[in-house]
């Protein structure tokens, strides 16, 4: 057991829910959500976006359409499917618990732990 | 000189360069292989070269004319290559996994069986001049960064040997571009910096809190400070910062931190913050161990082929240019080499700047906070003082705001901001800077009502001048002693400085001078002048009057007292007295060793320097010796035995001069010693009060005082300016 690759996995499980919650907002072009990522220090490599959106696409929770571009070809712009809410809706559900389960324990564990665990950081 | 060639990527006809080209293929090969077993990747793979075309576009319309090597290292550095997807990406790794086995196998294997470094090159990937330290840990197999650190400490060690070795390896050794052949490399990591970085890097190396080394690099300057605060506090010498930046172990890491600053990369792009922390080694690693599979050395088998290819190409190149003429090569690389040497030197300087700049701030700001704790230590040492300095309720509760909030708010607030830069801590609430802020705001008026307060008790002085009539020695010599006193206090803290020592409820003070003047006629006269300072005239008057300050004649000795007593009632006002003794011509005087030795005048400068602007007081005293006897001529004090004095000058180097300059108007006299008739009558050891005249020195009330004042004093009122008595206080 070692803390990257625990950091890593903590990392990975959040990652699919930032994207959702970034499209959730209205469509979006991939390199913007790369860049929004990134304006929040969450830093994810490009090519591993797009994999990642082609395989949401596949399980229908994502759609695209093409939007004719000013420079080159047409951009594929994504947008939650119907089936995308109610999956972030319910990955919105799991994350309050989650983050509220983690913050009951690590903040109201004994003081001490905390402390030091906050120094750590 | 490069072949540029046009291809069509996506819909749109790219310019680039062919060996850029090379490049691009083999990364979207590896893309390709990477995700040969998703289910959409054909589909991934569109997107992502949409978007380095997209790229390209964006670059080309800046102005350039073609797509280069760094353009395309930059687009995948950004878009990441496939052992980077790994760790983000555990998901599929597994499958990709075997794919790039079976990949790897199938093409590479006969190249990665090659040696891996092939020659010694400069790497033109990763450089800050010429790459040359970068391709010697490429050879060697070790980070970059511990190469530089390396010539950096030989430059600095060897005088420039560093230098010269390193432009010798750049003109000898080739340039090639190589990919790193390191999973984990230190970098300085702009996330959450405090100046550049460089404890953020090592903590992220190391994985270590990134405290550790904060703390490692700041102690040593922290413990210099404090030492230094003591050092200045007990020595009185204010020099805190040579000591501490540029000797010992602090001064060491200072370098070191420089140093490091400007060999340590920063990381840039997300795949540089991936080496940074060595994620993706640790994770291969595991892979390796858990699965059993060797996959992590096909990785890297697959990079050193790459490596090969690139580098044989660069082979080629290298050869051709040997062939045409290297100087040719050199004259056609000057160009960007220049650059490069430029953009290079420019980091260093950049760097070097910023820490001379810093340097600067950190030495003001060490400065201010040495002198800040100097003020405190003194201002608790002469605490127990404010109960004769201060007066009332009001006076009391400014000096505390004083010390609590004018000048332990900013220790506070520096202590503070230090440990939570040290931790890394985040500043949640920004409402503790305005408390800090205001409090100290609070801190600065009652500093200000404070010194006014205190400057208003200083406002008016008081003297009283006493006529004390002597017995006219028989032999015509006077001689001038201070006996010890019964009882001695020890009170370490508060010797000299007029201040003898602090009672219980009082203060000695032994702020006592004597002035030897030509007596006008020919008797010996004695006389006191006691002085005050108070809020208004009759306060000082009376603060004047509570001195009581006596001389006593036994034979032709005269006692003076040791000092006089100063109860918490009257406060500190700056009492002091001045004895003047008049000797007539031919008599003589001998000062006896006790008189310097045991009053002090001078040094407490409260309220204004009446001495340099005094009335008469001061006028025709000359200055005198102890242990010497004079003898009074009408050009003044002469020495009975100059051949002896001499001797005694060598024995009493030591010996102060009360008043070191002569008078020079000792004829225009302005004795004011009435010629009493009182010689010879007086009991011995008893003194006498013969005549008292009292002066007001009032610049603001001079003329409610004067109908009170005598009308022979009214010609000594000195007018000081209140500037001039600011002035006086402040120093």
């Amino acid at each position: 057991m070692n803390i990257e690759n625990t950091q890593s996995q903590m990392r990975k499980g959040v990652l699919e829910f930032c994207i959702l919650s970034i499209i959730k907002r209205g469509e979006v072009y991939p390199s913007d959500i790369i860049d929004e990522m990134k304006k929040a220090n969450l830093h994810i490599l490009e090519g591993t976006l797009y994999p990642l959106l082609t395989r949401l696409k596949n399980s229908d929770l994502l759609t695209y359409r093409w939007v004719e571009s000013s420079s080159g070809p047409p951009r594929k712009y994504f947008s939650l499917t119907e089936k995308g809410a109610t999956f972030y809706s319910e990955l919105q559900s799991t994350w309050d618990e989650l983050a509220n389960a983690v913050h009951a324990i690590t903040q109201n564990g004994t003081s001490t732990l905390t402390s030091s665990n906050n120094f750590n950081q | 000189m490069k072949k540029v060639i046009n291809i069509n990527f996506q819909g749109r006809v790219i310019p680039i360069e062919e060996t850029a080209y090379e490049t691009l293929k083999q990364y979207i090969d590896s893309l390709r292989r990477y995700f040969a077993n998703e289910e959409g990747k054909d589909e991934i793979i569109n997107d992502i070269e949409n978007r380095i075309a997209e790229l390209f576009s964006e670059q080309l319309k800046k102005g350039d004319s073609c797509v280069t090597d760094a353009h395309v290292a930059a687009i995948i550095a950004s878009m990441g290559r496939p052992e980077d997807f790994e760790e983000m990406d555990a998901e599929s790794s597994s499958s990709a996994g075997s794919s790039q086995q079976t990949y790897t196998q199938s093409t590479y294997t006969s190249q990665a069986a090659e040696p891996p470094r092939g020659a010694l090159h400069r790497n033109d990937n990763d450089k800050i001049l010429g790459g040359v330290c970068s391709g010697l840990a490429h050879y060697l197999r070790i980070d970059p960064t511990i190469m530089r650190i390396l010539f950096a400490l030989i430059t600095l060690g060897g005088f420039g040997a560093g230098v010269l070795l390193y432009i010798i390896l750049w003109i000898i050794l080739p340039a090639s571009p190589l990919s790193t052949n390191l999973k984990k490399r230190m970098f300085r990591n702009p996330d959450g910096k405090i100046i550049g970085g460089v404890c953020n890097g090592i903590a992220s190396y190391f994985n270590i809190g990134v405290w550790i080394p904060r703390l490692i690099f700041a102690l040593p300057l922290i413990l210099g400070a404090v030492t230094g605060i003591f050092h200045n506090v007990f020595n009185n010498n204010f020099d805190p910062f040579p000591n501490i930046l540029f000797s010992g172990f602090g001064g060491t890491l200072f370098i070191a931190y420089i140093i490091l600053w400007i060999v340590v990369p920063e990381a840039l792009t997300a795949s540089d913050k991936l080496e940074m922390r060595g994620e993706k080694v640790d994770l291969e690693s595991i892979k390796a161990s858990v699965q059993g599979e060797l996959q992590g050395f096909k990785g890297r088998a697959e990079r050193m082929g790459e490596d090969f290819k690139v580098k044989a190409q660069a082979w080629g190149e290298e050869f051709k240019n040997t062939a045409q003429s290297k100087a040719q090569s050199f004259a056609a690389d000057a160009g960007p080499v220049a650059r490069r040497v430029g953009s290079g030197l420019g980091h260093a300087i950049g760097v070097l700047f910023k820490a001379f700049f810093l340097f600067i701030a950190g030495i003001v700001v060490f400065a201010l906070f040495i002198a800040l704790m100097a003020i405190i230590f003194s201002g608790a040492a002469v605490f127990p003082l404010k109960n004769f300095l201060l007066e009332g309720f009001w006076q009391n509760f400014f000096a505390w705001g004083t010390l609590v909030l004018f000048l332990g708010i900013p220790v506070i607030a520096g202590i503070t901001w230090l440990v939570r830069r040290i931790s890394g801590a985040k500043s949640s609430n920004k409402y503790l800077g305005y408390t800090f802020g205001s409090l100290w705001l609070i801190g600065l008026v009652c500093f200000i009502l404070l010194v006014g307060s205190i400057r208003r008790s200083f406002d008016t002085r008081a003297r009283i001048k006493d006529e004390v009539t002597l017995v006219q020695p028989a032999r015509g010599k006077l001689v001038i002693k201070v006996p010890d006193s019964k009882v001695k206090y020890y009170g370490g803290w508060f010797r000299g400085g007029g201040i003898l020592t602090v009672a219980e409820d009082s203060l000695i003070m032994n702020n006592v001078r004597l002035m030897i003047v030509k007596s006008e006629d020919s008797q010996f006269h004695a006389s006191t002048i006691r002085y005050s300072y108070g809020n208004n005239p009759a306060i000082a008057e009376r603060n004047a009057g509570r001195i009581s300050y006596q001389i006593h004649q036994a034979d032709s000795t005269v006692y003076l007292d040791r000092g006089f007593s100063v109860s918490e009632d009257t406060r500190f006002r700056n009492q002091r007295v001045l004895v003047t003794i008049a000797v007539p011509i031919g008599k003589r005087i001998l000062i006896d060793r006790s008189v310097d030795r045991r009053l002090s005048w001078d040094e407490i400068t409260v309220g204004p320097h009446d001495w340099n602007y005094e009335d008469n007081d001061n006028d025709g005293g000359s200055w005198w010796q102890t242990d010497v006897e004079y003898v009074m001529t009408a050009g003044g004090l002469e020495r009975v035995d100059s051949e002896k004095n001499r001797d005694d000058e060598d024995v009493d180097k030591n010996k102060k001069m009360t008043q070191p300059e002569e008078n020079q108007n000792k004829d225009d006299k302005k004795y004011r010693y009435k010629k009493d008739s009182t010689e010879n009558k007086i009991e011995k050891k008893d003194s006498v009060k013969a005549t008292r005249t009292v002066f007001i020195d009032d610049p603001n009330q001079e003329e409610e005082k004067s109908g009170a004042v005598e009308s022979k004093a009214k010609t000594t009122i000195s007018f000081l300016s209140p500037f001039q008595q600011l002035l006086a206080i402040g120093s």
